[in-house]
């Protein structure tokens, strides 16, 4: 019971700090962004203060039951794919589900967010939930095909079970998947749209696109979905191909520290990198997004998946 | 007891097919149609579903003219029973309130599930053939009730096939083994028998609607009645793949194959194809605007799954196949019931023309949302299992070509759900005029939505009912508990995800209600204050050529299809049936001719 109790302890203060740090990087990435822009830029703690002034106005307005859907499902989904990602090696629930898990988890958000936008009867939404999955088909391609190279070298599909086996040696190190990387960043582009795959938003075509219509708290849950999603693609990728993170095994308290600051830094780096690429290139339109996605990453991605083949039949 | 089931199903189809009042019809068949359901919960004491028992004999046999019948209950019917069975009295309630005259669905629906009863209790090829064609000619006759021209005709001639196909098999099997028991019929590997096998797979393939063999789908999916097509798509189309699973594992086909291939390369291709129809089906699906024939491509694709498993073949392959199987004849029900009842209500079946409806028929709503759920593989249901333990089978296997095929037809499936979800039920409301479904309806829906729950948070009990269906056929099981499941690769953990849902919903849910809002038409959000009236002219909901971006990226590569061969071969067809009937002018100075010349042949040919 003890130990049950200190689990459930654990997994909230990882969950929490999960949060924090996704609302602070909105802030950071607003601050990079303006200085490669030559702006001054908003102070790193600005998504705090939105997120805080959205949450607590006092005029909510909500278009029925279905628009509420957004607000319950984007963050539930979004907290609960967290829950299954191992942070710096701290596995939460990674041992009771797998990669296919989180990669279907990680639809539960965007489907609730879907359908608020869907509710709100704004035909820009509807527009901007369009582009949104037809960018998930686009970049999915590229990315599933490497975590299939993933498990079949690793031979697990577990990511618990992945980052565990990357102790001697992270697999960015394996030739590979040193490609595999490159073209999983690329998708993560996607995934956390940024230029130049910032369609689903795009602010000066739709307005905003699915958020066009979201105000109060809903709009506030709308943007902890977002911090979240910036914490679970970073931290997926770095547990796929970054070993999550973990340069200490001993267990101590220390390790777990160090581990913990590890993770930071490599979410930091990857999530910057993303925000240089994005400051400094124009939006493609959707139909090029696709064709890049599919013709270029995916034809990448399957070297990768069938170098692994062949370096794990031999 | 069992000659008496078939018999009540019988006389009820028979009482029917007299009755024009649609609602007493559909008492009788409701009544009749739960015979086969206590069937199967009789026979599910021996095979796990332990509920209650009356003694329900299981084999008969049946001499009729000289030819002896003979039925038997094994594992794998009776878990097909289930998953076919269960959904009839829910159709049945459904088709209360759905046909307000018996205009022959009834009637024919009876005599359709005395035929899948036979299909599933046959023991030999004959009396399986027997009642296959029977299952095809009554299906045949609700199909035709569509009256449409083109769904009749594809209909038609894709059974003939099937029935040809199936029937070639079965002459080369009694040629080679002198017995048609399955129970006698033993497989060598040589060409007759092998290719008896695939015949027969491909038979079968096509009552399932594989790729190339699904042409016939979209048309007769869009045309006939709802509750029928519910049945065809969730029950029926099951059908197809009980036959394979037979030909494949419970009579040992599928080594056979691997025999005489020397390869694993037959059983590849089927799961290949399968892929590729889960893959094609899902990209066709999301292009269409009619919303029967979205969900009849997203049949052939959520299908295409089934044949992958049987194609990978190891135990957890099958595991999740034969999931997936279930899962499909329920949810797709509940979509294409749930497609009726606005159809019953608005009339319309085209996505651009609908839109709002969920705000008038919230339950309806309700329903095909938690079927979506299952649809797309989002762990809030069962459908996810299924799908997972495909993709760890695959994974397993080091499948590099389907693993990838599979994922990315499934997030397309994300696609044509969000084109139903907002195109029907979301966006603007266009129908202040209608009123929620009939309430038997709406429970005929949530009763299929059901297992969809339970087998999400116990996953552990279907494995546990299609257990001795595996191990009869000797295939191994999936290592499970009530609620994780593990594999090799991983492990799955129910319990832990509805849990950390429930956990990672107190946020979210104290904002919720920590805050007060108020409810606001969207019109007024969204045009300011001004009248709506001004704008009546201009639609703002947008589910015209929702996916036109991609739509145009795609269709050069899908417009040669095999919808396109199979139409180019019918006008072929059509063409050489004119020049053919040319002979037949009408005139009687011209047959009068024909007469002469051929008697001058006939004469010419006596005198040489």
């Amino acid at each position: 019971m003890v130990d049950f109790l200190i689990k459930i302890a654990v997994i909230a203060l990882y969950t929490t700090i999960a949060m924090l740090v996704g609302i602070l990087f909105m802030g950071i990435g607003r601050k990079i962004v303006a200085r490669v822009h030559n702006r001054v830029g908003p102070p790193v703690y600005q998504g705090f203060i939105d997120i805080a002034k959205l949450l607590t106005k006092k005029t909510n307005i909500s278009h029925g039951w279905i628009y509420d859907l957004a607000l319950l499902f984007s963050l539930t989904g979004i907290i609960l794919t967290i829950l299954f990602l191992p942070i710096g090696g701290v596995k939460l629930l990674g041992t009771e589900g797998d990669a296919f898990l989180v990669l279907y988890l990680l639809a539960i958000p965007a489907l609730g967010f879907a359908l608020g936008a869907g509710a709100s009867g704004n035909p820009n939404a509807a527009i901007g939930v369009m582009r949104a999955l037809v960018m998930m088909l686009s970049y999915e391609l590229p990315f599933v095909i490497t975590m299939i190279a993933l498990m079949i070298y690793y031979d697990t599909s577990s990511i618990a079970q992945i980052v565990e086996l990357q102790r001697a040696r992270w697999a960015i190190m394996i030739p590979p998947f040193m490609l595999a990387a490159a073209v999983a960043d690329m998708a993560l582009q996607g995934m956390l749209m940024e230029a130049p795959f910032d369609i689903p938003t795009a602010p000066h075509e739709i307005a905003s696109g699915p958020m066009a219509e979201f105000g109060g708290k809903h709009l506030g849950s709308l943007m902890l979905y977002k911090a979240g999603t910036i914490v679970a693609y970073t931290t997926l990728f770095v547990d796929l191909f970054l070993g999550g993170g973990v340069v200490m095994h001993d267990g101590s308290i220390l390790s777990y520290i160090v581990n913990f600051a590890v993770w930071f830094l490599l979410i930091l780096l990857i999530f910057t990198l993303s925000l240089l690429i994005n400051a400094s290139f124009p939006r493609f339109r959707i139909e090029q997004a696709f064709k890049f996605y599919w013709k270029y990453e995916a034809l990448l991605a399957f070297i990768s998946l069938i170098w692994v083949y062949l370096m794990v039949i031999s | 007891m069992l000659e008496l089931i078939f018999t009540a199903l019988l006389v009820a189809s028979f009482v029917t097919l007299f009755v024009k009042n649609g609602r007493v019809a559909a008492v009788i068949s409701l009544i009749a149609s739960l015979l086969p359901v206590a069937a199967i919960i009789d026979w599910g004491n021996e095979f796990g579903l332990k509920i209650f028992s009356f003694g329900l004999e299981k084999s008969m046999d049946f001499s009729i003219a000289g030819i002896t019948m003979h039925f038997s209950v094994t594992a794998l019917a009776w878990f097909f029973g289930v998953m076919i069975f269960f959904l009839i009295p829910p159709i049945m309630l459904f088709s209360y309130s759905f046909f307000e005259k018996n205009r022959g669905f009834f009637p024919f629906m009876l005599f359709l599930i005395t035929a899948v009863f036979g299909i599933l209790l046959a023991s030999d090829f004959l009396t399986l053939f027997f009642f296959w064609e029977l299952m095809a000619a009554s299906s045949f006759i609700l199909v035709y009730m569509g009256r449409d021209r083109k769904a009749i005709i594809s209909y038609l001639s894709f059974s003939v096939l099937s029935a040809v196909l199936i029937l070639t098999g079965i002459a080369l099997i009694y040629s080679q083994n002198g017995t048609l028991l399955f129970s006698n019929v033993a497989f060598s590997a040589d060409e007759v028998t092998v290719s008896a096998i695939i015949l027969m797979i491909a038979g079968f393939a096509v009552k399932s609607a594989l790729m190339p063999l699904h042409a016939w789908a979209p048309f007769v999916y869009s045309k006939a009645d709802e509750p029928f097509v519910a049945f065809l798509s969730g029950g029926l189309s099951k059908m197809g793949y009980y036959g394979m699973f037979l030909m494949l594992f419970a009579l040992p086909g599928a080594k056979i194959l691997q025999q005489y291939f020397d390869s694993t390369v037959a059983t590849y291709i089927l799961a290949l194809i399968g892929a590729i129809s889960a893959f094609i089906g899902t990209l066709l699906a999301f292009m269409e605007d009619d919303l029967r024939k979205l969900l009849a491509y997203s049949s052939i694709a959520q299908l295409g799954y089934i044949a992958v498993g049987f194609g990978i073949g190891s135990s957890l392959a099958i595991t999740g196949a034969l999931f997936q199987a279930f899962n499909h004849a329920f949810f797709k029900s509940v979509l294409f019931l749930a497609a009726g009842a606005v159809a019953y209500r608005t009339g319309k079946w085209k996505i651009s023309e609908l839109g709002g409806v969920a705000y008038k028929m919230p339950f309806t709503f309700m329903a095909a949302l938690f079927s979506i759920f299952a649809l797309a593989a989002i762990p809030i249901t069962s459908g996810f299992a299924a799908k997972w333990l495909l993709y760890e089978a695959a994974v397993s296997n080091k499948y590099i070509f389907i693993t990838p095929i599979m994922l990315i037809a499934s997030v397309g499936a994300f696609l044509y759900s969000f084109r139903i979800l907002y195109g029907v039920f979301l966006g603007e409301n266009r129908h202040d005029d209608i009123k929620e479904a009939p309430l038997p309806m709406v429970a005929g829906m949530f009763l299929l939505v059901m297992p969809l729950i339970i087998f999400l948070i116990f996953p552990g009990y279907m494995l546990d009912m299609m257990h001795s269906a595996l191990v009869n056929a000797g295939i191994g099981t999936v290592s499970h508990t009530n609620y994780v499941i593990s594999t090799g690769m991983a492990s799955y953990n129910t319990i832990a995800v509805v849990v950390g849902m429930m956990i990672a919903m107190i946020p979210a849910f104290l904002i919720y209600v920590l805050r007060k809002h108020r409810n606001i038409d969207f019109k007024d959000n969204f045009l300011a204050g001004e009248p709506y009236e001004i704008y009546g002219h201009i639609s703002m909901h947008a589910a015209n050529n929702f996916y036109k971006p991609i739509e145009d990226v795609l269709m050069p590569y899908l417009r040669k299809g095999a919808t396109s061969f199979y139409m180019a071969l019918y006008n072929a067809m059509g063409r050489v049936s004119k020049t053919v009937r040319r002979i037949y002018t009408g005139l009687s100075q011209d047959y009068a001719i024909y007469v002469a010349v051929f008697l001058l042949i006939i004469m010419g040919w006596l005198i040489w």
